[in-house]
């Protein structure tokens, strides 16, 4: 690949990069800092760990396993969930870079579902983290512990989620908030929207309703023995025997 | 329900248990959004106009060829397909082929279309399609299976006689969900290659891959419950202490 060109260049700058961490490293010598500061892990390639292994470039396929799951992650502390969050996190930066370099080079970036897989490995894991806190929260305060969603009326005059926010001065004060957030939804424009909007929302439903009925009779027509109980789950709110009685319902036969 | 879900469930379950892929994926390759709603105030906001129906035909919806058929502006005529309460065809069944050249022949399910219904059996109920033809050239002829739906086209195989039989899903004395030949009364055992993926043959024969974490280290247990919050735990392993006192916020 072409990137790889760069390569001398691209090792001297990780090579400045790694002189400077080690030197930041050495000054401190009396605290926990300088323990903090210290790291143990080996480092493997600098900026190059921005690239997958060089055996996999340009293959077909790159196998893996499948992703992290919840009642995987519950297992494990919160030291090793951290950890693993970091490990997840480079195997994505290098995913991405591996995916935006293939295009660049139109070559084939091999099983572009690993990105997924480690998306849904962090999803599940942050969904693990949320969990313990609020367990925590909820013991402690008997509340979340999380940002809190409200229900307010938008400037449409149709209700919207509205995520909290920290301010420091109280709502009653923030005028610039208030300007924002607090819309007059009492006048008649508004109002006639919404009544617009509540009629579009019913058509709509309406004629979903004429759709599904009139599927099922396309149904019936074509599968007279059919199963009755797996079309009854599949559309719930049809009338079945309304729809058997219906005139295009019926074969080009002569009825027994 | 959201149309993510909604394309989801679109696809069946059997349909895109061989490939071993994350419905993620299946879900990202399929989605053809052409317009999104800007950001900001809006009385619908995050409405995307993206295509809803799709074309489920004997190419994969994470292939270009799925891709190339469902092309932005395509639209084909809608097909009524047979709701099927509880799906009972998986790959290694045998099966006798019951329509077509075929009719009466034996053989194992291969691949599996839930969308359509469709199975296709190993070499049966084949077609010859000819392939890379040109003005000089005439082509070679390959064979290839054709659908068959599960419904009125194949009929599962009694293990005890070896004959065609119709069944029905019964639950047996341990509270195990079974298919029962309604003729001979004998259980038909869900084949041995049900969990086969392109991956592996079961998930005991699994080989570890370079990229993977170990098994032991993943079943390995490191949580210790304690009264404190992820955050918390992570400040006190890394000797991190922050005693300033947060000024007076209001949230709203």
């Amino acid at each position: 690949m072409a990137a790889f060109r760069n390569i001398k260049s691209i090792t001297q700058i990780s090579k400045l990069f790694n002189n400077a961490v080690s030197n930041r490293t050495v000054i401190p010598a009396n605290t926990v800092l300088a323990i903090r500061n210290l790291s143990t892990t080996k480092c493997l390639g600098g900026l190059m760990e921005f690239f997958d292994d060089e055996k996999n470039w340009g293959v077909n396929e790159v196998k893996t396993g499948k992703s992290w799951s919840i009642d995987e992650l519950r297992i494990k502390s919160n030291s090793d969930l951290h950890k693993l969050w970091f490990v997840l996190l480079k195997e994505r930066n290098m995913l991405l870079t591996m995916e935006e370099e293939s295009k660049e080079e139109t070559r084939l970036f091999p099983s572009p579902e690993r990105i997924d897989k480690v998306e849904v490995s962090m999803d599940n894991l942050e969904a693990v983290v949320k969990e313990r806190n609020k367990a925590y929260f909820e013991l402690e305060t008997g509340e979340t512990g999380e940002r809190k969603v409200e229900e307010i009326m938008g400037p449409f005059g149709l209700p919207v989620q509205h995520e909290q926010e920290e301010y420091l001065i109280p709502k009653h004060m923030n005028a610039e908030w208030q300007k924002k957030h607090v819309h007059d939804v009492d006048n008649a424009d508004v109002k006639k929207f919404v009544r617009l909007y509540k009629e579009k929302e019913m058509r709509e439903k309406r004629q979903q309703q004429t759709r599904d009925f009139n599927h099922v009779i396309g149904l019936l027509k074509r599968f007279p023995d059919m199963d009755m109980e797996a079309l009854k789950a599949k559309y719930p709110d049809v009338d079945i025997d309304k729809a058997k009685r219906s005139r295009k319902c019926r074969g080009h036969f002569v009825p027994k | 329900m959201r149309l993510t879900q909604l394309l989801c469930s679109s696809v069946g379950k059997w349909s895109k248990q061989f490939s071993n892929l994350p419905d993620r994926y299946i879900e990202r390759t399929m989605n053809q959004v052409y317009w999104k709603n800007p950001k900001g105030s809006q009385y619908k906001p995050n409405t995307e106009v993206k295509r809803k129906k799709f074309r489920f035909s004997v190419h994969r919806p994470w292939t270009a060829q799925f891709r190339q058929q469902n092309s932005p502006g395509k639209l084909y005529k809608k097909v009524f397909v047979e709701p099927i309460k509880d799906w009972s065809f998986f790959r290694g069944d045998r099966v006798e082929v019951l329509v077509g050249p075929d009719k009466g022949k034996q053989g194992y399910v291969k691949q599996i279309i839930e969308e359509r219904n469709w199975v296709f059996v190993e070499g049966l109920n084949c077609t010859l399609k000819d392939m890379g033809g040109d003005k000089k050239y005439p082509g070679i002829y390959v064979k290839m299976e054709q659908p068959l739906l599960v419904t009125t086209q194949v009929s599962l195989v009694d293990p005890s006689d070896l004959q065609a039989t119709a069944f029905e899903w019964r639950f047996t004395e341990e509270g195990d969900k079974v298919r029962v030949s309604t003729r001979t009364g004998r259980i038909i055992p869900l084949p041995a290659s049900i969990e086969e993926t392109i991956d592996y043959k079961s998930k005991a024969t699994y080989k570890e891959q370079p990229k993977d974490t170990l098994a032991d280290d993943v079943s390995e247990v490191t949580f210790q419950p304690a009264l404190k919050t992820f955050q918390m735990d992570i400040m006190e392993s890394m000797d991190i202490k922050d005693e300033r006192v947060p000024l007076k916020t209001y949230w709203y």
